[in-house]
């Protein structure tokens, strides 16, 4: 019984992690309309090229290398740490995090750079941890 | 009377010993809290925080900019509690860390217990002072990673 219980639960957690709240969905189908606009074969956000663009290095302001990572960890579960404060970041993978990508204002604002495509695939990465 | 001047006196002198008001500002901590620990505003002088927020865009080698409407309103809170006395006289620098009185408190600190992953710079103000986000620097809840109690 008890086991039932807990296999429900962690289902029902696994299932709601993969899930974008009401305002969220709407605001991924906007930046899906204008991946589809940008390229017409365009057919859906993908979770591996959002990891690809997670993991990989650009030559930041300060002229070294930084990605995602840098700041977020590679395990998105666990927390991160600012490199330009050493303030720690708490962990952004929505399944140990609850509040993360439930704002809309607040991921635009951390996403403000790249294009509708770069935004949505990553999205779709982050949602799934 | 003289008994009221006392008091007065010792209250303010309690201010200055290690305390200020803590930061309550809802869209203060949403907008400026984010990168680093939210300053308190009794931290930096009126001139000095209308420096930090005229140069939002190019604000210590990131962008930190705001809407218009948010970083006036969010000046305002700054000003309006801006600081006085001990912690910024001689400072219209955009940096706590400048503050004469600042440099002197922390002069003790060797550089190794600032420098490690931790802390990083002495602008990480809740690193040590563990009771920072309440407006409490006193002696008595100050811990160094590695290296423990300063009392
Ligand atoms: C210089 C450090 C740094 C780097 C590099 C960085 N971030 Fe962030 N990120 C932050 C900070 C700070 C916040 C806001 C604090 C917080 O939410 O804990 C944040 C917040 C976010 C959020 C908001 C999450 C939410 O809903 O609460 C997302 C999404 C995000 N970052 C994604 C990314 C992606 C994708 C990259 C790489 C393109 C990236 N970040 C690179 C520091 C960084
Ligand atoms: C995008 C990240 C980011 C945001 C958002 C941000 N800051 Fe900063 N801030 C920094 C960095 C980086 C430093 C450099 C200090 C350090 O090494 O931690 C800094 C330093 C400061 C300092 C000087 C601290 C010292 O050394 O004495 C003040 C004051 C300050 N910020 C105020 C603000 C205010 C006010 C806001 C909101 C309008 C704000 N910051 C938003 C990144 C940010
Ligand atoms: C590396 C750890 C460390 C960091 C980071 C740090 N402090 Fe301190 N601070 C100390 C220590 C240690 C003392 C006590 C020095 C002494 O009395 O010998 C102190 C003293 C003080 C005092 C005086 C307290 C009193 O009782 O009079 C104030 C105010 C203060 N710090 C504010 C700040 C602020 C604001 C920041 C961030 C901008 C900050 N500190 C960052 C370690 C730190």
């Amino acid at each position: 019984m008890k086991k039932t219980l807990c296999f429900i639960l962690l289902a029902f957690t696994l299932i709601h992690a993969k899930e974008f709240n009401a305002p969220m969905k709407t605001y991924m189908e906007g930046l899906s309309a204008e991946a589809k606009a940008a390229n017409p074969s365009f057919t859906g956000f993908d979770a591996k090229r959002g990891e690809a663009i997670f993991l990989s290095k650009h030559t930041g302001k300060k002229g070294t290398e930084i990605s995602c990572t840098t700041c977020h960890s590679t395990d998105l579960k666990k927390g991160g740490q600012n490199v330009n404060t050493n303030k720690p970041i708490t962990a952004l993978a929505p399944s140990v995090n609850s509040t993360r990508l439930t704002d809309v204002a607040e991921v635009e604002k951390w996403l403000s750079e790249g294009s509708a495509l770069e935004k949505g695939d990553v999205l779709t990465y982050i949602i799934n941890q | 009377m003289k008994k009221i001047l006392l008091i007065t006196a010792l209250g303010l002198s309690f201010a200055f010993a290690g305390s200020v008001s803590p930061a309550d500002n809802a869209q203060y901590q949403k907008e400026c809290a984010s990168c680093h620990f939210g300053y308190q505003p009794a931290l930096l002088s009126k001139a000095s925080w209308e420096k930090v927020m005229g140069n939002l865009s190019d604000h210590f080698g990131t962008d930190a900019s705001l809407g218009k409407v948010e970083s006036e309103q969010i000046l305002n809170y700054l000003v309006t509690n801006a600081g006085s006395g001990k912690i910024t006289a001689n400072n219209n620098t955009m940096q706590i860390t400048k503050s004469p009185y600042f440099i002197k408190e922390h002069r003790k600190i060797s550089a190794k217990l600032i420098e490690q992953k931790e802390v990083g710079s002495l602008s990480n103000c809740m690193a040590c002072h563990t009771t920072a986000d309440k407006g409490n620097y006193s002696e008595r809840a100050i811990v160094i990673p590695n290296y423990g109690r300063w009392e």
